[in-house]
Parts: C-alpha cells; structure tokens; sequence
C-alpha cells in the first residue's frame, strides 16, 4: 500500500496492485498469473462483466506486474466513452502501439488499457481490429467491456475472453470491514449489509457510500442510521420527483424536471431509464400490481429508445403513459 | 478568398484527407490497386455529401490516372456514351508514356440519375463498355435499389458509403475555421455537424454562410439558421396539424409540408401536452408519437420506404380526439434547444469535475457522474474549506462550490 499512500478517495487508495491482493477471482487470477510468468505468452485480453467487479482493477493489475512502478511509461490507458470515435483510435492508440516503447524486462511488448471498449462505434472498431493485427509484435491489448456482445466478432476473435460475474455479497462485505479496520471506522454488520445491498453488486459504488458515511459524523462510527442517512442523500432526488409528479398527474412539470436532469447532466435516455426502474421499487404509495405493470411500461420504452431517433420523444412518452396510470394521490415524503 | 466556394476550395486531393468511411475507402483503394478482383467496375453508393466524389477525384489524384467523367448533366444515351466513354476506357493514351498520367478512368456520377427515356439504351451501353474495359470503370449513386440499376449492380463491385460521423465533421469544420481564420465556439460547430446530418458538403456550406471574418461564431447563429427557412412553414405545419379534423387531413398536410422531419417531431412532441390536457388522450398521442420516432429511426438515412410508417404514427396522434381541439400557443423554439443553451455552463463544470475524477480514479465521466459525484458532494458538504479529498482530486474552488451547491440528479 506504501506507495499510493497519496491517494484519497478509498477506491484508489485500497485498489489491490498485485494479482495476489484481488478479492474473489481466483479462476480468473490464476489463469492471469500464468501469463505473468511468461509474459511473452500472453494474447490480447477481454474482461466482460457488469460494472465494479474488478476488471478495471484487475487491468491495472497486469499492468504494475509486468511493469512495475513505471508501467505508466508503458500503458497507454482510455476510455473509450469518453473517446469513441475512430480519432481516437487512429491517433492515440495507433501511435501508441505502433512505436515500439523498447522492451521491458522480458516484457516485450506495451499495453493498451481500453475501458468501456464496447462504447465504441463500430467504425472505432473496425480500426482497432485492424491495428491490433498491425501491432502485435510491439503492443498487447487490454479491452474493458460491459458487454462482450457489443464487441465485433473478428475483435472477440482476437482476445482471451475473461467473464466477471456479480462479486459475492461475504467477500465484499469482508472487504469492506477490512477497509473500516484499516481507516479506524467501527462499521456494524448491519451497516455493511446495508451498504452492499444498496451497491448491487458494484464495490465502487459500496467503498465509496461506506466513504461517504464515514465522513458524515465525527468519531467513527458508521451503523445503519448514518449509512441510511447518506444512502438517503446520495439517492437521485430529482428522477424520484420526476417520478412522482408524472404518478401524479403534473405530466407537464414532470417534463420539465427531465429536461433539467438531461440539461445539467447530460445523461442519455437509457441512463435515465436505469434510474427510473431503480427508484420505481422503492415508491411506497404505488400497489405491486402497478409496479409490475410500470415497470413493463418501462421495459417497452427501455426498448424503443434503441430503435428511435430522439431520446426526448421516447422519455416524454414514457412520463405520459406514467402520468395516465399514476392515480392522482398526495405525494410521499 | 471569400468568393470561394470552400466546398471548392478544401476538397481533399488525397485518399488519406477524406474524412470517415474508412471501410469504403480502403476497399476502393484495394480495388483499383489489385487487378485481381473479377469485378471490373465499381458502384460507389450512398447519401449525398459523404465523399463518394470527392474519393474518386483524391484517388485519380494519388494514382495518376485521369478522369473521364460524365454526370447528371451529360445526356447519357446508348450513343453518347459509346462516343465518350469507350474510347476511354479501351486504349490507351500517348501520354501514358510521359509519366504525367498513368492513363484513364471512368467515372460515371449520378448513375442513379440516368433517365427513361432521353438516356435510352445508357445502362446496356455502360455494361457493354464494363465488360470490355481495360480501365477502371467507377460509378457512384445515392439510391441503388432503383430497378435499372440492376444490371449494372451485377457486374460490379458495391461499396456503401454512411453518413460521416458528427466528430469528423466537426474536425473538418475546425479544420476550415483554422485556415480560414475564423474563429467559432464548439457548440457552434457541434450544432453545423448535427444539422448536416451527415452530409459533410452541406455542413461546409453552411458553415461558410454563417461564418463572418472577425467575428466569433456562436451557437447563438446557427438557431437562426436552422429557423431562418423554416419558421414559418412550421407554424402552418403544426397549426394544420393540431387543428386537423380528421386522419385524412393530417396526412395530407404532411405530405406537402416541407418541415424537417426530425424538426416537426420535436416540436409536436413539445406542444403535444397543449393539445392534449386529459391524460388518456395524451399518453395515446405520445404512444402514436414515440412509435412515429421509433420508425424514424428505422428509416435512418437510406430505408425511406419506412417513411409512410413514421407519416402515418404522426397522422394518428393528431388524430386521437379532434372534438376536444382548442386552439392555442405554440411554443416554440424547441424546449430542448433550449435547455440545452442555457445548460451549457453547467454541463461544462460539470464535465470538467468528471474528468478530474476519471483520470485519478479510472472510470468514465458517466460513471463518475453516477457514482462518484453524489458521494463527493456529500463529503465536500461536511468539509467546504480545505478538503484533502477537493485537494486530491485537485478540484478548484469554484468546483467545490459547484458540487455543493448543485441540485442532486
């Protein structure tokens, strides 16, 4: 750890730097550790999985065995939903893989970090695959995705494919007591389940709510009040208001709302819907019947959206089928 | 300098400088550089203004060759293409051995242009002359499913060309600002780009009727642009539309109207809640409406056979209760345009913060935003003045008091 001392937010600062640190992947550990032994061995890699299982972590991983200290001399690291398109991948990344950086050790080869690969448009892609076949005597890649089905096939035909599934709910709440002990936070049990139930399986999104609540009152003790507290602060207040104004009829002010969230925000539609059917549960005025029912509702314009042209349409139309079916009842606090 | 045309004035001369379709390009360079394919001629197609043109014209360029061209403009007969094209296409010029040109090449534009009656015999024509080139016969079309175009289909090689991507256009766009000394905000060109859906010569167009020496062009111009011819079929478009009395009719008004159509649907989409105040009725116009956008969408650039499936979704939302019609304001410009507008400086703040947290924490500015920014807020809210967390993250003040004072999404 000695060496990231610097680091503040607790993500950073307990990422594991060793394959050996990882919590929870064994099978996948161990088939990287082989490649570590003989680096030269190694392909191209894809890790695919839902979001904060490791993988990012486990890149930078490989990263620091190969190269140690300096593997940021060696690693050219992106994200490609920040840089999708295909400048991107000419400029930097061709660059970068085409000029050999000098072997490292018995690391022959640099490495590409592409996070969130399969935000890429298809022309990116197209590029990448190309480059990947150029390059492959200087560089080795590294693709980071959700979904591995997003990724064109003559790309998957080129990597060694590693699946991450959901962490186990023991394993991070192992970690997260280990982290409190660390930082002298007394966490109850309770506490950690409710924080790593409310993550979904993201430790990202537990490490940095059990951050949060550990900051919120002095002396260090974090139970389920103050974690309810900050879960309860951090929560999307404006898609839950969206929701109930639509529920309650105000489609107009519900549209507005919407309109605010996309403004300062800039989320895309599908964001938005993801925040809706999160926050739909939680609604306590709204009979299961009528959750179902929305949430099919949901479901049908989730769809649409990846058919239509304008997210604006499709989101609107969504509130007004809401607001049609939401019965005009006083709103929950 | 500003009487060029830029369009003119910065086409690409080589293959390399010809923005997006990289597929397309890179199978019609193989193809005129390896003689193995069985296809002798090519058909370039797709929408205007993605450089179908201005890749033929970069290749002869690269390649030496000289083009033989005959367009839309040139009559296209059995005879006049037997006069102009085949000799082109079948010897070999003198001035092949000075070096200068490296021979002939033929380029037929607009095949999809060549008429019924007055280019009579012009397609058997051009398949008699691509049998027996000895040159590269190029074609190009927007529209290849135009039934006598068939023939020609099978005897050469299809390269589809897609709308450029909005970034490489914006690219081009700064490109242009730089030479020609202009200067213009992002969103500007941003707005040019989305506009031009894709047609890079009408964004270079537009571009060069907005832009003024000397002064800063803004995004500010680019709404009157788009508003400037449309405004006013737009209001008789929605007030036909809203006021209609019947399916007939709207449908009828469509087919005239001469609005965009990504335009229209954004502006019934705002006035939509006007029309309709029982919740029923609007939540059947919305379900018309959304699926109108999901054909929309279908059509895309190139199925506008699907275009009658978005007119008539469109027809039907008007049509869900025509007894309950008041009239009333329209509202307009669109909403969005305008939430947008006044966002800017927020989403920018915003952004900027996101990107701080992505390069020190590995995530995305999405992710960042959804998972970082609630907590951080939380934690900058318990400690405003000299957080080390602020410090790490190098956040500046004014960040600070961004995050704390915005309203959670």
């Amino acid at each position: 750890m000695a060496s990231n001392e610097e680091a503040l937010m607790w993500v950073e600062k307990y990422r594991p730097k060793t394959l050996d640190e990882v919590v929870d992947l064994h099978d996948i550990v161990e088939s990287l550790k082989a490649f570590m032994r003989n680096p030269k061995t190694m392909p191209h890699l894809m890790l695919a999985g839902i979001p904060g299982t490791g993988k990012t972590t486990i890149a930078l991983c490989i990263a620091h065995e190969l190269f140690g200290e300096n593997w940021r001399s060696f690693t050219l690291e992106l994200n490609a939903s920040d840089e999708r398109g295909i400048d991107t991948v000419r400029d930097r990344v061709k660059d970068f893989s085409r000029y050999s950086r000098g072997a490292f050790g018995n690391v022959p080869f640099a490495l590409v970090i592409l996070d969130e690969s399969d935000q890429m448009t298809g022309a990116a892609q197209t590029a990448l695959r190309r480059i990947m076949e150029t390059s492959s005597r200087t560089s080795r890649f590294i693709l980071i995705c959700n979904q591995s089905s997003k990724i064109i096939e003559p790309i998957q035909s080129r990597c060694a494919i590693f699946r991450f599934s959901r962490l186990d709910r023991n394993a991070m709440k192992e970690h997260l007591e280990c982290i409190a002990k660390k930082e002298n936070v007394n966490l109850t049990p309770e506490a950690a389940e409710r924080v790593v139930d409310y993550s979904e399986g993201d430790l990202r999104h537990a490490i940095n709510a059990l951050q949060t609540a550990a900051a919120y009152k002095e002396g260090g003790l974090v139970d389920e009040k103050v974690v309810s507290q900050v879960i309860g602060e951090a929560s999307p207040k404006q898609v839950q208001m969206m929701l109930n104004k639509a529920l309650n009829g105000d489609f107009t002010e519900a549209r507005r709302i919407m309109y605010d969230i996309i403004g300062t925000y800039g989320f895309t539609g599908a964001e938005i819907i993801r925040q809706m059917q999160r926050e739909l549960f939680k609604i306590s005025y709204i009979t299961p019947e009528q959750k179902a029912e929305l949430s099919d509702i949901l479901g049908e314009y989730d769809y649409r959206l990846t058919q239509g042209a304008n997210n604006d349409i499709q989101l609107s139309a969504l509130l007004a089928q809401f607001a049609k079916v939401g019965k005009p009842q006083g709103e929950s606090t | 300098m500003k009487n060029d045309l830029w369009v003119e004035k910065y086409r690409p001369t080589t293959i390399k400088d010809v923005i997006g379709n990289e597929e397309a390009k890179a199978l019609f360079v193989e193809w005129l550089e390896n003689k193995r394919h069985t296809k002798k001629a090519v058909l370039l197609y797709g929408p205007p203004g993605v450089g179908k043109t201005t890749l033929v014209n970069a290749a002869a360029n690269e390649y030496k060759l000289r083009i033989i061209e005959m367009n839309a403009s040139d009559t296209r007969s059995e005879k006049a293409v037997n006069r102009i094209a085949a000799p082109a296409t079948s010897f070999v010029g003198l001035d092949t051995f000075s070096g200068e040109t490296k021979g002939n090449m033929l380029f037929m534009d607009e095949v999809d242009g060549i008429a019924g009656n007055e280019d009579r015999g012009g397609v058997s024509a051009i398949i008699k002359i691509v049998e027996n080139a000895r040159t590269p016969v190029i074609m190009a079309a927007n529209d290849p499913d135009i039934d006598k175009l068939r023939p020609l289909k099978k005897v050469s090689l299809l390269i589809r060309f897609q709308q450029v991507r909005v970034p490489l256009i914006i690219l081009a766009l700064k490109r242009i600002c730089q030479l020609e000394g202009i200067k213009a905000e992002f969103e500007a060109l941003e707005k040019i780009a989305m506009n031009s859906r894709g047609d890079v010569r009408s964004a270079i167009n537009d571009l060069q009727g907005l832009a003024e020496e000397g002064k800063t062009l803004t995004l500010q111009d680019t709404l009157a642009l788009g508003i400037r011819n449309k405004d006013v079929s737009m209001y008789d478009t929605l007030k036909g539309y809203f006021g209609a009395k019947n399916i007939g009719e709207v449908s009828s008004l469509l087919s005239y109207s001469s609005v965009d159509y990504d335009d229209l649907l954004m502006a019934i989409g705002d006035n939509m809640p006007r029309r309709y105040t029982d919740p029923c009725e609007l939540a059947e116009a919305y379900d018309y409406l959304s699926q109108a956008d999901v054909y929309r969408g279908r059509v895309g650039t190139e199925n506008w056979h699907l275009l009658k499936y978005f007119f008539n979704n469109l027809s039907q939302a008007a049509a869900v209760n025509p007894e309950s019609y008041k009239p009333f304001a329209f509202i307009s410009p669109p909403i969005k345009v305008i939430t947008l507008f006044w966002t800017k400086g927020k989403r920018t703040t915003l952004g900027n913060i996101c990107a701080k947290i992505g390069a020190l924490c590995h995530v995305s500015k999405t992710e960042a935003k959804l998972i970082f920014v609630p907590y951080l807020k939380i934690m900058l809210q318990q400690k405003k003045k000299a957080n080390p967390i602020a410090e790490w993250l190098k956040l500046t003040p004014e960040e600070v008091d961004f995050l704390v004072s915005m309203k959670m999404f």
